[in-house]
């Protein structure tokens, strides 16, 4: 085993620790800590892989973004100290079946589709630039449609949320 | 708000800025006027404002002569009685029995250091001195005696 | 070119040939990684130590006074004293706490912080980690920090502590927009979001001279947003001793403390850094166009003193704030920031990116 491979297994093993104490933990707050662990995993990942550019954006959106958020809402609904109690036993014997299922489902289609290797392995270096061109092209392998349907989704979400957020003078 | 006040508030935010940021750069580069004092290093040449209250002391002439007559007037005016005094009766040239001090006892451990004695005593008796350097490894010691030994009353204080 | 006098790089690449003829690729990396860390680990030590006594002095000299002068030559032993102090301290846990992680935080801001050091250049070739994304991947390390605040706000079972976190997460959140937009504004004139790009770009003249009047106004809002994102003086509202004790670290004591404010000084090193080699050109000598004598008698100057030489400048603009004004309040905080940094920096990020399509920069 080269070191290449022993870092890749410490950084799954984050991955999955943290997903599993995410669905465990008992205190709502150490979940939220536990699935910010394993998406620092993930990014961990793609720096490992060299996709340094997907790596930092998944830092700022999912890490500093998403769990932050996350984080807030806790701060301002629940009570975040509460320990939860257990949940009934049935219910936990259906929530097996059902991820055992969903893995069975994904294991299955990963083992039916063969990986081609496109690359030369490690030393391959993604140009932030490169990523900007592809993002505002029309040619083939190019994501300018995608692109500005996300903003026009993004200007749907800004104004549903200044409907929601402004001040309606009533006389 | 119009467009006009929005690059006006700029303008006024940033010209106020500059202004307090000029002033502490100011005070960064002129080091003369440095307002602390390096106290032990600088014991022989510490000069203390007048007002500055750290004892009450009793003056006392070359010929050992003070201005106190023993009236209690100050042991009276003290809140916290830091002040005790004592009298005798002496006998002066004329041949009559006169009241005179005998100890003048001052705390120095309760005093507040409030003035109330100074501005009490009808014949400028005591005044506040400015030493404050009062530690000392026993307490008894604060107990302090004004008077010195065999001072005299000086002539021509009623 | 006479730069390469000074050029590290054939120092690291000995150093990298030295590991790689006695083992695997893999362990080199692993090595290099250990290694690294610990030059991390020294040099945020001494710059920490360095930072806390020159704010000391920065603060006295500002307020008519002498500060630290006792301890040492010219009180330069009273840093010293401070972290013995600190380190035999007793770590307090709070009975009430979440024990797991009221002691995890102080390491997650503290990691998060030395982490941010890779990509900065310290020289000509003096870098840990030239990655081709560096702006990006410290503005995506420092977001990492607020978690680390907010953990130890949570876990401190105590109001002010809470308190402190929301304020400072919000705070960071949201002046984390303006510091984005005049990093890409930079980002835009250079091309590239690699660090040694950025410098090299500036070969021919800092970006702050050459860019005109909104790269200034980039600067001026880039060392605001800086200022509020450290959670410094006027922008302090999360650890306001008057209203919260501390703030977020209200019930830490001894080195958990100190790491904290460790985290502080490096966080402050970190984006000052930024704004040096953004704006002011990193390591690269002060370069006028074409003046070639000029240039090279600039270069005879080693290029860690330029980049220390301009951090400390910024770090002592920043000083020099935290010094002079008074706090905001919260409805302030907000207003500037949205209605005014935001707005101002979307604007100028458009007269930049106009500006570097119709070349008019020099």
């Amino acid at each position: 085993m080269t070191a290449y491979q022993i870092w890749f297994y410490i950084i799954a093993s984050m991955i999955l620790g943290g997903a599993l104490l995410a669905v465990t933990a008992r205190k709502i707050f150490r979940a939220a800590i536990a699935l910010l662990v394993s998406l620092i995993g993930i990014a961990a990942l793609y720096y490992w892989m060299h996709y340094e550019f997907i790596a930092a954006v998944q830092t700022i959106v999912y890490v500093g973004g998403i769990v932050v958020l996350i984080i807030f809402s806790i701060f301002l609904t629940h009570n975040p100290g509460h320990t939860i109690e257990e949940p009934v036993s049935i219910r936990e014997a259906f929530a097996f079946t059902g991820c055992f299922a969903g893995f069975a489902f994904v294991f299955s289609l990963l083992n039916r589709y063969s990986f081609e290797q496109t690359g030369d392995g490690l030393n391959h270096t993604m140009q932030v630039a490169d990523v900007g061109r592809a993002l505002l092209s029309t040619g083939s392998g190019s994501y300018l449609l995608p692109f500005e349907a996300v903003s026009l989704l993004l200007l749907a979400a800004m104004v549903g949320c200044i409907v929601i957020a402004i001040k309606i003078r009533t006389k | 708000m119009t467009l006009g006040n929005y690059f006006e508030n700029i303008y006024k935010g940033l010209k106020s800025l500059a202004a307090g940021m000029r002033l502490t750069g100011l005070y960064f580069v002129r080091r003369g006027d440095s307002l602390t004092q390096e106290y032990p290093n600088n014991r022989g040449t510490l000069k203390l404002a007048e007002r500055f209250r750290g004892e009450v002391v009793m003056p006392h002439n070359e010929s050992n002569e003070h201005r106190c007559t023993g009236c209690t007037a100050c042991e009276l005016a003290c809140p916290n009685g830091s002040i005790k005094i004592l009298t005798k009766f002496i006998i002066n040239e004329e041949g009559k029995k006169k009241k005179a001090i005998d100890t003048f006892v001052y705390h120095l451990d309760t005093c507040t250091m409030c003035n109330l004695c100074i501005i009490s005593c009808p014949s400028d008796a005591i005044i506040m001195a400015n030493n404050f350097e009062h530690s000392v490894f026993d307490r008894t010691k604060l107990l302090k005696v004004l008077n010195k030994p065999e001072s005299k009353i000086m002539a021509g204080v009623e | 070119m006479i730069l390469s006098i000074y050029n590290f790089t054939s120092l690291t690449d000995k150093f990298h040939n030295f590991l790689s003829t006695h083992l695997s690729d893999g362990i080199v990396l692993t090595t290099e990684l250990i290694v690294a860390g610990l030059l991390v680990i020294t040099f945020v030590a001494v710059l920490a130590m360095v930072l806390i006594y020159l704010e000391r002095k920065v603060a006295a000299y500002m307020q008519l006074r002498l500060g630290p002068n006792r301890v040492g030559i010219y009180g330069t032993g009273q840093v010293v004293a401070d972290v013995l102090k600190l380190v035999l301290k007793e770590g307090i846990t709070p009975d009430g706490a979440d024990k797991l992680m009221f002691n995890l935080a102080p390491y997650v801001v503290l990691s998060t912080c030395m982490m941010a050091l890779a990509p900065i250049a310290f020289g000509n070739g003096l870098v840990l980690w030239d990655l081709n994304i560096g702006v990006l991947y410290i503005t995506s390390i420092t977001s990492l920090g607020v978690i680390g605040i907010l953990i130890a706000g949570w876990s401190s079972n105590n109001k002010y502590s809470m308190l402190g976190a929301m304020r400072s997460g919000a705070q960071i959140v949201s002046y984390e927009l303006s510091a984005g937009l005049c990093i890409i504004s930079i980002v835009v004139l250079s091309g590239s979001m690699q660090i040694s790009e950025i410098v090299n770009s500036q070969t021919d003249g800092w970006w702050i001279f050459k860019g005109h009047i909104p790269v200034i106004i980039a600067f001026v809002i880039f060392i605001i947003a800086a200022t509020a994102e450290l959670n410094r003086a006027p922008f302090d509202l999360a650890e306001a001793e008057s209203e919260l004790t501390a703030g977020f670290h209200t019930e830490y004591s001894g080195m958990k403390f100190a790491m904290f404010f460790l985290a502080e000084y490096i966080n402050m090193f970190v984006l000052c850094a930024m704004a040096a080699t953004l704006f002011l050109g990193g390591w690269m000598p002060l370069h006028i166009g074409h003046w070639t004598a000029f240039n090279n008698v600039m270069d005879y100057i080693p290029s860690p003193l330029w980049f220390f030489g301009k951090t400390f400048f910024i770090i002592f603009i920043i000083m020099w704030f935290r010094w002079t004004f008074p706090r905001l309040r919260v409805d302030q905080l907000l207003d500037l920031e949205w209605k005014y940094l935001l707005p101002i920096s979307m604007v100028n990020l458009l007269a930049i990116a106009l500006m570097n399509i119709l070349g008019w920069h020099f």
